[in-house]
């Protein structure tokens, strides 16, 4: 089978104003992918992904988005919640809503069209009902719920999401990520999962991406997540 | 009921001072929800003080002979003093704050003396600006000509307008940035235009009302309406609803009890922040029984 890739990463060097985090990243992430990026705190998994978003800009090397039906790929992103303010009185259906104002030119009002889709995407993530209710006011899972679903409703052909699953608790994190495989198994995005949770990467991943002290290993899940593979790159004994 | 029906007669001498306050209680309060939801409410502290010097020192050029005194012109002059200082130090403090480093709450703090010690100093140097800036600063609004009042509506008119129009924009770059930048959204320009709106506003407010009338009315309404709204919609409208009327009952008690107006203003939208505050913790209160009473679990 003829793999497509949507992203390229020759030389990468990541990182915040002069410190360099990861600083020579090469790896190719093929189309409909569903791939973890996983590591400790502070090893740049997180540096990576605002790059890769165009949020920081690459401090060394190249990135390229492989063009879909002569176009550049449509990102969707979910921040970590954490990240959004809570002093904003915005409604769930309003936080979607936002992933509007990528189609919708400045100042334009948004269609019935786009208002419907961003139910529609509540819904697909399970959290139609929480709609009307204030987004500051939910909980942890409600709120990775609707945030994936303002990143689906930017209509995105590769979705990056960051720690969906930090901080709440099992039950939680298994309702966000099954929403995840739904999603991902109905559209078939390119998936790039930020977290540091082994067990739910090894669960819901194809492929891993594992940086460890600025070395960047890539593979499938099989293969990168055993325990002797484990063992070596923690340096740890697991016995 | 006397006072209020001598106000609303279409031929009440003040009528033009209504007009402003009405326009300064419609238009700073929307502002202000950017100014608290971005946390920014010192800079709207410091903002009317660097507002009301750049009057100040607009007088100061026509008593030094600098710029000819010609009476009809002093409002168009102070607001274009208003606004040469209002914008560059919105502008230059958004940038500082954005790169972070130091403390922001110690530049804002420091804007705000200085402006104050300048406007002062300014003040006394300057017999022929003394009369009318003291009324400005004491929030006094009685003598408003009908072109001074096409101006600010004009400058408010364009401001709101602005604001509703974009408003999608504004929210986006505001609430979550990095967002903005991956819908490919020039943040920089939303940013800038979101703060020359904000300065334009401040600087016709000071001129209309002065600083501190004009900070109450860009913090207070929006900090009531936070407390019930459900929505950006909501926030807005409330805001701006509570900050026309109370604009408005202020302008009648203070000409029924011969009150300055804007300091009227401030303490009635301080009466009105209390009961709103009660009544938000009442209501709090009431839905931690009742939640208590019938819990129910949320993943």
């Amino acid at each position: 089978m003829i793999k497509h890739p949507v992203l390229i990463l020759e030389h990468l060097a990541v990182g915040y104003g002069r410190r360099v985090v990861l600083p020579d990243v090469n790896l190719r992430l093929e189309r409909g992918s569903f791939t973890g990026l996983l590591g400790a705190n502070g090893s740049g998994k997180s540096t990576l992904l605002k790059t890769l978003l165009g949020i920081l800009p690459p401090l060394g090397g190249r990135f390229v988005l492989e063009p879909l039906n002569g176009r550049l790929p449509v990102l969707g992103y979910m921040p970590q919640r954490e990240s959004l303010d809570p002093i904003y009185p915005l409604s769930s259906f309003e936080i979607v809503l936002m992933a509007a104002c990528g189609r919708v030119g400045p100042g334009r009002l948004i269609s019935k069209e786009e208002r419907e889709f961003a139910r529609q995407c509540l819904a697909e993530t399970g959290a139609a009902e929480l709609a009307p209710k204030l987004f500051s006011q939910l909980s942890g899972g409600q709120k990775q719920r609707v945030l994936m679903a303002r990143a689906l409703a930017t209509k995105p052909d590769f979705l990056l999401l960051d720690e969906p699953t930090a901080g709440i608790d099992a039950h939680a994190t298994r309702a966000v990520m099954e929403a995840l495989k739904r999603i991902h198994a109905q559209h078939g995005q390119t998936v790039l999962l930020v977290s540091h949770d082994l067990a739910t990467v090894r669960q819901y991943a194809k492929e891993v991406i594992w940086l460890h002290e600025g070395k960047v290993l890539h593979g499938a899940v099989d293969e990168l997540l055993t325990r002797d593979k484990i063992e070596e790159l923690l340096s740890l004994e697991l016995r | 009921m006397e006072t209020l029906r001598e106000v609303l007669d279409p031929d009440f001498l003040l009528r033009n001072s209504v007009y402003i306050s009405l326009l300064v209680g419609l238009v700073c309060p929307l502002v202000g929800v950017y100014l608290v939801l971005r946390r920014l409410i010192f800079m709207g502290v410091a903002l009317p003080q660097i507002s009301s010097c750049g009057v100040a020192f607009t007088f100061s050029l026509q008593a030094w002979g600098i710029i000819p005194h010609l009476h009809e012109a002093e409002h168009a002059l102070a607001f274009i003093g208003s606004t040469v200082f209002t914008l560059p130090t919105i502008l230059l403090l958004s940038l500082m704050m954005r790169r972070g480093g130091g403390s922001a709450e110690g530049r804002l703090g420091t804007v705000y003396v200085l402006a104050g010690a300048w406007s002062v100093l300014l003040l006394v140097t300057n017999p022929l600006g003394e009369h009318g800036l003291l009324d400005m600063l004491k929030g006094e609004i009685i003598s408003v000509s009908d072109a001074d009042l096409a101006r600010t509506a004009a400058t408010f008119g364009t401001v709101m307008l602005v604001i509703f129009v974009f408003r999608k924009e504004f929210l986006l770059v505001s609430f979550d940035r990095e967002m903005a930048i991956t819908l490919k959204k020039n943040v920089a320009f939303w940013d800038a235009l979101l703060f020359l709106l904000i300065g334009l506003a401040i600087s016709m407010a000071v001129l209309s009302v002065g600083p501190l009338v004009t900070f109450g009315f860009l913090l207070i309404p929006p900090l009531i309406a936070h407390m019930f709204a459900r929505n950006m919609r909501q926030f807005a409208l409330i805001a701006s609803s509570v900050g026309t009327l109370s604009a408005f009952a202020g302008f009648c008690i203070a000409y029924r009890l011969d009150f300055p107006v804007g300091p009227t203003d401030v303490v009635l939208l301080g009466l009105i922040y209390g009961f709103a505050l009660l009544v938000w913790k009442g209501a709090g209160l009431m839905k931690t029984r009742l939640a208590s009473a019938w819990p129910s679990r949320t993943v």
